[in-house]
C-alpha cells in the first residue's frame, strides 16, 4: 500500500509539473474531474462541488485527497456516494501528519466505478457584485446591468466550472488561479428612480459663502427593489455602482458612482451620484434666548427653557423646479412654536422638511422652536 | 479556440519590442476609427470612448486588449457592438494570471465580418482647469471677461484626433482612478496584499517622437478661427463640447477660449470685517450671471480669475487682484475679493465704556448681572477718484444686545443674531464718519430685557 502511494504520488507530480507547475488537489484514484459546481451565494464562504469517478476494488479501498498549495478548510471536506450509495461505505477518515490531505477508506462489495461526490470550502475565491446603471436625459429612469466580478486566488484553477449565484443565471466557465473574469449576469431596463437632493445641517456648512471651495448639495438617485420597477424577485447585493446618463447624443457621461448598500425586496438603493451646484442652501440662527429661568436658593440659574429661530434661505439656480430634503436637528426635549412649512418628526431630535422651489426660484424656510427643561 | 489564443499571445510577444513604450493596442485591429474623452475637474478622471471595427468570425471569438504604461482602470473596461447587438454577445472578460494590464474578451458572433465597437473606459492623468481674464474699463462701471479652459494630458497615451468634452461639476467617487489603475490585480484579491507598487509614469522619450508628428499634423489642418465650445446642462453637470477635434499627445496640454463678454455691468465696493479680512478693508467687484449682465448662458467654472483695469485711452492696463473664484450657477450673484487694498480705509476706534445696571444674587451676594455700553466711531475714508460702497460687518460675543446709532450712514441690517451689516455710500475724495453704541446685556441681565 505504502508503496503504491509513493508510486501514485509521482505519477502526479510528473502530471502536475508539465500542466500546472504546482501542487493541486489531488485524488489519486482519477486525477481528473468530470464537474465541478462552484457556489458563491454566500459572500463569507465559496462552496465547492466536484464529482469524479473512482475505479474501486473489492474490499477496502484507500483513497488520498490532498490540496497542497490550495486554501481549503479541511474540516468541510465531504464525500457522497453517488452510484452506489447503499453498498459502498466510507469506513474512516485519516490525516496524515504535516501533510493537506486525508485518506478515505471506502469499502466497496464490488470492483466498481464509482461516481463520488466531494464537496468543500474553498477559501481566497470569491465574487463581487458592480453594477452599471444608464439613465436617461431626462432622469426618470435607469437602465440596470449587474455583473459578477469572479476572484480566483484560491491555488486551484477550475476548467468549465459551473457558476452558481443566488439569483441571476448561472454560467459554465474556466477560471486560473490568480485570473479574475467579469460576468453580466442581471439586465433590467427601464427602472424608474428619484432624484433627492438634501441638506442635512448637521453635515454641510451653514454659510457656503464663508467656506473655502464651493459647497454642493448631494443628490441621490433612488430606486426601490419593487415589482414596478421590474425588480422585487429577490434581495440586490450590494457592490460598487457606476452611474452613466445618455447625453442625448449618442454618447454618455459619467455621473458618478457610490457603493450600493444590500436591497431586500421591498426596501430602497440609495446612490450617491454627485453634488448641485445649482442649489444653494444658506442657514443661520436668528435667535437663542434662554427663558423661563429657575433658579436655585443661591438665585443661580438650575432650570432654563430656550427660544431659537432659524432661518433656512434655499435658492435654485436650476432650470426646473426641486425638491429638497431638509434635515434639522434639534437636541433634547423641544416643541415647535412655530414654522413656515410642515415638517416630519424622523426620530426624537431629528426633523425633516421637504422643501419645493421653483425653477430659478427662491424659498426662505424659518422655524421658532422652544427647547425645554435644560440644566 | 485555444488555438487562436495562443496565437494572440504570441503576436503580442513580437509586438512587445516595439511597443516598449505607452500604447493602447488591440490586437485583432490597433486602429481606432474615432475617440471621445469627456474629462472631470472635480477628480483625476476621464471617460474614455474609443471606436474601433472589429473583424469578427463566426463562433467564439477573442479580443485582447493592453494598456501598459497608461493610467487606465482595469475595472472600467467595456467593450460594446454598436450594430446588430443581437447577433453579437459579449460573453466575459477575464484577466488572466500572472499578466499585467491585458484583459480578454470572449465575444460570440453569429456572424462573420466587420463590426463596429465601442470600448469605454476611465483613465487618470488627463485634466482639466478653467481660468478666466477680467478687464475693467476705466471708469470701473464695467468689465470684459474672458473665461479659458485648459486641457494636460499626462495619461501617457497619447490622443489624436479626439472629440474633447469637459465636464463642469462635482461627481461622487468612492476610488481615484489612479489606484485602480495600479492595483495588482484590477479586482483586488480576497488575500491580504501588499500595497501596489508605484507604477512608474509612462515613458516621455518615446511619446515625444509620435507628438511631434501629431503636432505638425494638427498645425496644418487648424482653421484660421477659434473653436466654438458648446455648452449644455445635463443631470447636475454642464458639458462643454470642443467644437471638432483635438490632439493632445501626453505630456501636453491646451488652452481654448470658453467665453468672451464685454460690457459687464460690474459693482466695485469694500468689505470691513476685522475677524475676517484684518484691519483693512478687502476690494471686491460683484456681478451676476445672468443676462442683465450679459451672462447666465452657462454657469461659469471654478477657476482663479485675474482682474485688470485699463488706464487710460491707450488701453494700457494696470493689475488689480486675483481671486479663486467658485463655480458661479446660472443667476447667482458672485462677490471676487481682490484683496487688501490702502485707497479705501476704515478706522474703528471705541469712544468710551461703561458698565451699568448691576444685579446682585440674595443680599450680600455675588454679581449676578450687569449690561457692557460701548461706544464705537467708525470713519471711512475713500482716497479714490472714483466713489465707492462699503460695507462695514460688526460681529458681537452673543446674541444680548442693543444698538443706537447716529451718524451718516445709509444702511444698517441684521445678518444674524450676532451679526450687523451698514453699508456707506462715498463720492470720490471723501470721508463719512459715524457712531453706535452698542449695549450687551451679561449675566441676568439677558434675561431681565
Amino acid at each position: 500500500m505504502g508503496q503504491k502511494k509513493v508510486f501514485l504520488a509521482l505519477l502526479l507530480m510528473t502530471f502536475l509539473a508539465c500542466r500546472l507547475g504546482e501542487a493541486r488537489i489531488k485524488l489519486v484514484a482519477l486525477p481528473d474531474r468530470d464537474k465541478a459546481v462552484v457556489r458563491l451565494d454566500n459572500p463569507a464562504a465559496t462552496l465547492v462541488e466536484e464529482e469524479r469517478v473512482l475505479l474501486l476494488q473489492k474490499g477496502i479501498n484507500k483513497v488520498d485527497f490532498a490540496w497542497k498549495g490550495v486554501q481549503i478548510d479541511s474540516d468541510s471536506i465531504r464525500i457522497q456516494i453517488l452510484s452506489h450509495p447503499k453498498e459502498v461505505t466510507l469506513l474512516s477518515v485519516s490525516y496524515p501528519p504535516n501533510e493537506d490531505a486525508l485518506v478515505w477508506e471506502i469499502n466497496s462489495p464490488q470492483p466498481w466505478e464509482e461516481k463520488i461526490r466531494i464537496s468543500y470550502i474553498l477559501y481566497n475565491i470569491d465574487r463581487l457584485v458592480t453594477y452599471k446603471f444608464m439613465a436617461d436625459k431626462k432622469e426618470t429612469k435607469v437602465d440596470m446591468q449587474s455583473f459578477l466580478i469572479l476572484r480566483n486566488f484560491s491555488g486551484e484553477d477550475f476548467e468549465n466550472a459551473g457558476f452558481h449565484l443566488d439569483y441571476g443565471e448561472p454560467f459554465a466557465g474556466s477560471v486560473q488561479h490568480e485570473g479574475t473574469k467579469q460576468l453580466l449576469f442581471l439586465k433590467k431596463n427601464s427602472i424608474p428612480i428619484e432624484k433627492v437632493f438634501t441638506f442635512d445641517a448637521a453635515r454641510l456648512p451653514w454659510d457656503p459663502s464663508k467656506v473655502e471651495g464651493n459647497v454642493g448639495i448631494p443628490v441621490t438617485y433612488v430606486i426601490k427593489n419593487e415589482k414596478k420597477s421590474e425588480l422585487g424577485e429577490f434581495a440586490l447585493w450590494g457592490g460598487k455602482t457606476r452611474i452613466f446618463q445618455d447625453d442625448g447624443s449618442g454618447t454618455t457621461i459619467f455621473l458618478g458612482e457610490d457603493n450600493a448598500s444590500y436591497t431586500p425586496a421591498g426596501k430602497k438603493m440609495e446612490l450617491i451620484i454627485g453634488d448641485s451646484r445649482d442649489i444653494v442652501v444658506t442657514q443661520h440662527k436668528m435667535k437663542d434666548n434662554r427663558i423661563n429661568l429657575r433658579r436655585d436658593t443661591n438665585n443661580r440659574v438650575i432650570l432654563y427653557d430656550t427660544e431659537e429661530i432659524i432661518q433656512v434661505k434655499i435658492e435654485n439656480f436650476r432650470d426646473e423646479p426641486a425638491v429638497l430634503t431638509l434635515i434639522q436637528h434639534i437636541p433634547g426635549q423641544w416643541d415647535m412654536s412655530e414654522t413656515t412649512h410642515k415638517y416630519e418628526k424622523e426620530d426624537a431630535g431629528k426633523i425633516k422638511f421637504l422643501v419645493s422651489i421653483p425653477a430659478q426660484g427662491k424659498e426662505t424656510v424659518v422655524f421658532n422652536y422652544n427647547r425645554r427643561n435644560v440644566r | 479556440m485555444k488555438n487562436k489564443t495562443i496565437n494572440l499571445v504570441a503576436f503580442l510577444f513580437l509586438a512587445g519590442s516595439s511597443l516598449l513604450w505607452a500604447k493602447i493596442d488591440l490586437v485583432t485591429l490597433p486602429e481606432r476609427d474615432s475617440v471621445q474623452m469627456t474629462i472631470y475637474n472635480s477628480a483625476d478622471i476621464t471617460l474614455v470612448r474609443d471606436s474601433r471595427t472589429l473583424t469578427l468570425s463566426r463562433g467564439d471569438n477573442n479580443l485582447q486588449f493592453s494598456w501598459a504604461n497608461t493610467l487606465i482602470d482595469p475595472t472600467s473596461l467595456e467593450l460594446f457592438t454598436k450594430t446588430m447587438a443581437d447577433k453579437i454577445n459579449i460573453m466575459e472578460l477575464s484577466f488572466p494570471p500572472r499578466v499585467k494590464d491585458l484583459g480578454l474578451w470572449r465575444i460570440k458572433s453569429d456572424v462573420s465580418g466587420r463590426a463596429p465597437v465601442e470600448i469605454n473606459y476611465f483613465t487618470s492623468g488627463i485634466s482639466w482647469r478653467a481660468y478666466y481674464i477680467a478687464t475693467l474699463s476705466t471708469d470701473e462701471k464695467t468689465m470684459e471677461l474672458e473665461g479659458y479652459v485648459r486641457v494636460t494630458n499626462n495619461s501617457g497615451e497619447d490622443y489624436e484626433n479626439a472629440q474633447v468634452r469637459v465636464i463642469v461639476g462635482k461627481i461622487n467617487l468612492i476610488d481615484q482612478i489612479a489606484a485602480l489603475a495600479r492595483r495588482q490585480y484590477p479586482y483586488g484579491s480576497p488575500l491580504p496584499m501588499p500595497p501596489a507598487e508605484q507604477q512608474p509614469r509612462a515613458r516621455r522619450e518615446s511619446a515625444m517622437l509620435e507628438m511631434k508628428m501629431a503636432f505638425g499634423a494638427m498645425d496644418s489642418v487648424s482653421a484660421a478661427k477659434p473653436k466654438e465650445i458648446i455648452k449644455e446642462g445635463l443631470s447636475e453637470y454642464f458639458l462643454y463640447t470642443i467644437e471638432g477635434t483635438e490632439t493632445i499627445p501626453s505630456g501636453w496640454s491646451k488652452r481654448l477660449l470658453s467665453l468672451r463678454q464685454a460690457d459687464i455691468p460690474v459693482v466695485n465696493f469694500y468689505k470691513y470685517e476685522e475677524e475676517r479680512y484684518g484691519q483693512t478693508a478687502n476690494r471686491f467687484i460683484s456681478f451676476t450671471n445672468d443676462t442683465k449682465h450679459k451672462l447666465g448662458n452657462e454657469p461659469l467654472p471654478d477657476g482663479l480669475i485675474k482682474a485688470f483695469r485699463k488706464v487710460d485711452k491707450d488701453d494700457y492696463l494696470s493689475y488689480i487682484g486675483a481671486d479663486n473664484a467658485k463655480y458661479i450657477p446660472i443667476g447667482e450673484k458672485v462677490e471676487l475679493d481682490m484683496g487688501k487694498v490702502q485707497d479705501v480705509e476704515v478706522e474703528v476706534k471705541m469712544m468710551d465704556f461703561k458698565t451699568k445696571n448691576y444685579l446682585f444674587n440674595n443680599p450680600g451676594g455675588n454679581i449676578s448681572g450687569w449690561d457692557e455700553e460701548r461706544t464705537y466711531e467708525i470713519k471711512v475714508s475713500n482716497y479714490r477718484s472714483l466713489p465707492a460702497k462699503v460695507e462695514v460687518m460688526r460681529n458681537f460675543p452673543h446674541q444680548y444686545w442693543e444698538l443706537a446709532k447716529q451718524g451718516e450712514f445709509g444702511e444698517y441690517k441684521k445678518v444674524d443674531m450676532d451679526t450687523v451689516q451698514f453699508t456707506l455710500e462715498l463720492e470720490p475724495n471723501s470721508v463719512k464718519k459715524f457712531t453706535y453704541t452698542l449695549t450687551q446685556f451679561e449675566g441676568d441681565r439677558r434675561h431681565s430685557m
